[in-house]
């Protein structure tokens, strides 16, 4: 024992200012951001310099051990796919659940349409068209004939209703529709429609209930419980719906044999092995072993496309909702919309996008919108917008006219006295953000402002920015298939009046506006697109004007490809949907357009 | 048998601590997991869902004391409550998904880094000032020195990475099931275990090496072992007979202690060979705070230690027989 201690004392400290090495040297080990961050020591295979030995189907042992290639021992072709990144799989494929395995959203169940990120177009999946009726009070969709559930029964509007009944009647389950659950009314079944009848108007709603993933009643009338129910032989209309095999570290998904859309899936199915981390799914994109994945992965020309130029692509079209810098306009001086502006023009969003995310992306313009909303941007607006521009002496001059003086050590002072010195918050790990947080910081000083990067662990720093509690924070915005939920998210009234300490799903600078709030009321009562476009030419109008959250740069949906067993992959030339599986249910769209080679 | 009731008692007493320390530590960090999973998606949930979330996870505003009762009068029915992260999964389905690999890889290196260690040891100090004397102890303990995880992103990199020698993941080859009975498996299991098990092993094993060796050269130099010499008994005798069965006693000791550490720090292993163990598990429930999963977890690395020193308590009794009375 008296020898063990010591040593252990020693592991400890080194394994600390590892562990603190590893924080400091960021820039080498980046994690995405985007839905799959990990905290695990990086490791250092993800920057493995283009060293050609390292084909692994080249070396007899790699390929003989990890022998994950496209056939199975059947002679079937399997899509192996990096995604959901977990050590052990626990087998769920309930639609309700919010941990399902990612095929269930995205392959088992399907939607009445899908909203096609990449294309900005819906796509009428299970239901072929849908109307409001004059007053917009109800909404029916006409479902497709013809199709079939995986066990031979059919599908019918029954089934939509069932499951849109079903959600309403139990709070707990979620999905897609429940957002739009508190507005409905009734939902029937007559023939081959469903009418759904609304107690209030929201023409947004139709998204929701567009998107949610229908469950056979016929299986799921006779579940006791659906909330705990872990649904482990999916019975779906999907293209993939059977479970070939489930193990700890791996499984796989065969064909529909019933599927509706003749002909498709062109693969027999998905493979899906288990990475516990992203530099595990990397190491294995990298060797050629997954054929799709949408992981981060840092200097890919360099890391994964030099190795096989020929089969390795990838495509990362920043096109969610940006990265925003967040100033809680409860406390002075980020109450006055000039403060807002000077503070977005002090720091330079090219530098931003060429350090923290490899140039992968561009700045955002003042609107915040990416480009997949590029038909609902009002030009004028972006026109407006110049506080986005990098300028430091139109910054100054702003603080200055604003009544910020400097100090005697070059620091603003508040007209109470006190330094402007802040925190800017961050999620630790999460390197992209915490570089653009750093340059950020590192420019403010440059306008008198003293900020300084503050990370956190992410749930300590998703507690505080969801209550309120910080200064200056980056944090991201909300995404859907309209606009309105990324300005609501931003500027609701409703949201804004949270107190400090209490906890806000979005809005979390706490910014109101009841001219934003009366236009909102204005789009969800009207299904004219015209209509919509003009009222969120006016949204987009107050949100440059009065700048209530600072956008960076858009979020980018990952994503990376193999050729050497599949084609018809989506790219910058052929956009026909995202590759990332953060796009759900676009997947759905993916899945059924790659081919075999 | 006195000496057993009392551990007996000392470990009831210990396992009710760590059953409370389970309950309290966890949520005393900051946020809630409904939040946490709300975060996971990172805006594209909306604000409405998050009360849904909070309802099906039944997550509960009465006072930590009350839920403390509960707590304690669950695990007393063996309920272990339902995973926030992996809802609807109950923690056991959860655990047992990796709980088998983990003990496997932990398990078997600890066994054999003490066995080999205390080989070692033995040897170093029979043949003390040879070549293994003065090698082994210095260069073992320097890369024990290094955190496990480091050591196995190294060989990672070079042995499995660019060398190709070894499987870069997973317990077994993704091409087949799991089955026990059939060769292949096994040998399956075998090649991609030499890596992870090997950089526990290689960075555990200088502590035995150098604690048995330094009780070995303390006892041989006590006048029974003289007394064994002169009486002519086989020198393989005295050297494990004799010698070695005494010098063993505190290595045995820390044997399990070190079945804890070689436990959290295999955890770290397992994320970088992708090992399906726990190790990923509880770094998720911890990030996303999942309250139910991390006490299974906890609960079950603290039995598996005072499990471990309770079997080493009794070895003891069987050991030195000055403890039985």
């Amino acid at each position: 024992m008296k020898l063990r201690f010591p040593a252990l004392m020693m592991l400890v400290i080194i394994f600390i200012s590892m562990l603190a090495a590893c924080g400091d040297a960021s820039t080498l080990t980046p994690q995405a951001t985007q839905g799959q961050s990990t905290t695990a020591p990086a490791a250092t295979a993800t920057e493995a310099p283009a060293t050609g030995s390292t084909d692994a189907t080249a070396e007899p042992t790699a390929a003989a051990t990890t022998d994950t290639g496209s056939t199975s021992s059947d002679g079937k072709v399997f899509l192996t796919v990096s995604d959901q990144q977990q050590s052990t799989w626990v087998r769920n494929f309930n639609p309700f659940a919010s941990d399902n395995r990612w095929p269930t959203a995205a392959g088992i169940y399907e939607p009445m349409f899908i909203y096609n990120i990449a294309t900005g177009k819906i796509e009428p999946w299970l239901a072929t068209e849908w109307a409001w009726n004059s007053d917009n009070t109800e909404l029916t969709f006409t479902i497709r004939d013809g199709v079939k559930w995986s066990d031979g029964e059919a599908f019918s509007s029954k089934d939509v209703a069932y499951t849109l009944n079903l959600m309403k009647d139990n709070e707990k389950l979620q999905g897609n529709g429940r957002a739009a659950m508190r507005f409905i009314d009734t939902v029937t079944a007559d023939g081959n429609k469903v009418v759904v009848k609304f107690k209030e108007v929201s023409t947004i709603a139709l998204y929701d209930i567009g998107h949610q993933m229908i469950v056979p009643e016929h299986i799921w009338s006779k579940i006791a419980d659906p909330v705990t129910f872990t649904n482990e032989t999916p019975i779906a209309t999907g293209p993939f719906t059977e479970i070939i095999r489930f193990q700890d570290q791996i499984w796989e998904l065969g064909k529909n044999p019933n599927y509706w859309q003749a002909g498709k899936p062109y693969i027999d199915g998905i493979r899906q092995p288990a990475y516990p981390s992203n530099d595990a799914a990397n190491l294995a994109t990298i060797n050629g072993e997954n054929d799709l994945a949408s992981n981060f992965i840092p200097d890919v020309e360099k890391t994964y496309v030099a190795k096989d130029p020929e089969n390795n692509h990838y495509w990362f079209p920043p096109v969610n909702a940006p990265v925003m810098l967040l100033l809680n306009t409860t406390k002075a001086p980020f109450n006055d919309p000039n403060v807002r502006k000077a503070i977005s023009m002090g720091f330079d969003r090219q530098q931003i996008t060429e350090i923290a995310t490899y140039s992968y992306n561009s700045p955002s313009d003042a609107t915040g919108l990416p480009e997949s909303f590029a038909d609902w941007k009002n030009p004028e607006a972006v026109a407006a917008g110049d506080w986005v521009k990098f300028d430091v002496e139109k910054a100054n001059a702003m603080l200055d006219a604003a009544g910020l003086t400097r100090g005697p050590d070059g620091i603003r002072v508040l007209p109470d006295g006190k330094p402007m010195t802040y925190d800017i918050n961050v999620v630790s790990g999460w390197t992209d953000w915490v570089t653009t947080d750093e340059i950020i910081a590192e420019s403010l000083k440059e306008i008198g402002i003293n900020a300084t990067t503050r990370t956190y662990d992410f749930s300590a720093w998703f507690d505080k920015v969801q209550k309120g509690e910080f200064d200056m924070s980056i944090g991201w915005s909300n995404n859907a298939p309209t606009p309105l939920q990324f300005y609501r998210g931003l500027m609701s009234g409703e949201t804004a009046d949270t107190p400090i300490g209490e906890a806000n799903g979005d809005n979390w600078h706490r910014y109101g506006n009841p001219k934003v709030d009366e236009l909102y009321s204005q789009f969800v009562k009207t299904s004219d697109p015209a209509e919509q476009k003009k009222i969120m030419n006016e949204i987009q109008m107050i949100f440059v004007q009065e700048a209530p959250a600072i956008p960076i740069m858009p979020n980018i949906y990952w994503g990376e490809y193999n050729t050497k067993r599949f084609t018809n992959f989506p790219n910058e030339e052929n956009p026909y949907v995202l590759l990332s599986s953060f796009a759900q249910p676009d997947r759905l769209i993916l899945l059924t357009n790659i081919k075999p080679k | 048998m006195r000496f057993l009731l009392r551990r007996l008692g000392f470990y009831a007493v210990a396992a009710w601590v760590s059953l409370t320390v389970n309950f309290y530590l966890p949520r005393l960090m900051p946020g809630d997991p409904a939040s946490a999973i709300f975060a996971r998606f990172q805006g594209k949930l909306r604000p409405e869902e998050i009360d849904s979330l909070r309802k099906a996870y039944g997550l509960s505003d009465a006072p930590l004391l009350e839920q403390y009762g509960t707590y304690l009068k669950s695990l007393s029915r063996g309920e272990f409550g339902i995973s926030i992260n992996f809802f609807p999964a109950p923690v056991t389905t959860v655990i047992s998904t990796g709980f088998m690999w983990t003990i496997l890889l932990a398990g078997l290196a600890t066994v054999i880094s003490f066995f080999l260690g205390n080989v070692l040891g033995i040897i170093g100090a029979w043949r003390r000032n040879g070549i293994l004397d003065s090698v082994a102890p210095p260069l073992l303990t320097f890369i024990g020195a290094f955190p496990y995880f480091f050591l196995a992103m190294i060989a990672l990199y070079f042995l499995a990475f660019q060398a190709g020698w070894f499987p870069l993941r997973h317990a077994y080859s993704d091409a087949l099931s799991v089955n026990w009975g059939s060769l292949t498996f096994i040998k399956s299991v075998v090649s991609h275990m030499i890596l992870p098990a090997g950089c526990i092993v290689l960075a555990s094993i200088g502590g035995w090496m150098l604690g048995m060796r330094n009780t070995m050269v303390g006892i041989l130099s006590e006048d029974y072992i003289t007394m064994a010499q002169a009486k002519g008994l086989s020198q393989k005798r005295i050297m494990f007979s004799y010698a070695a069965r005494n010098a063993l006693l505190p290595n045995v000791t820390s044997f399990g202690m070190a079945l804890g550490f070689v436990l959290s720090g295999s955890l770290l292993t397992e994320i970088i060979f992708a090992y399906p163990g726990l190790g990923y598990l509880l770094l998720q429930a911890v990030r996303n705070l999942d309250y139910p999963l991390m006490q299974g977890l906890f609960l079950m690395i603290t039995f598996a230690v005072l499990g471990a020193n309770l079997l080493v308590d009794i070895l003891y009794v069987w050991l030195d027989p000055r403890t039985r009375r």
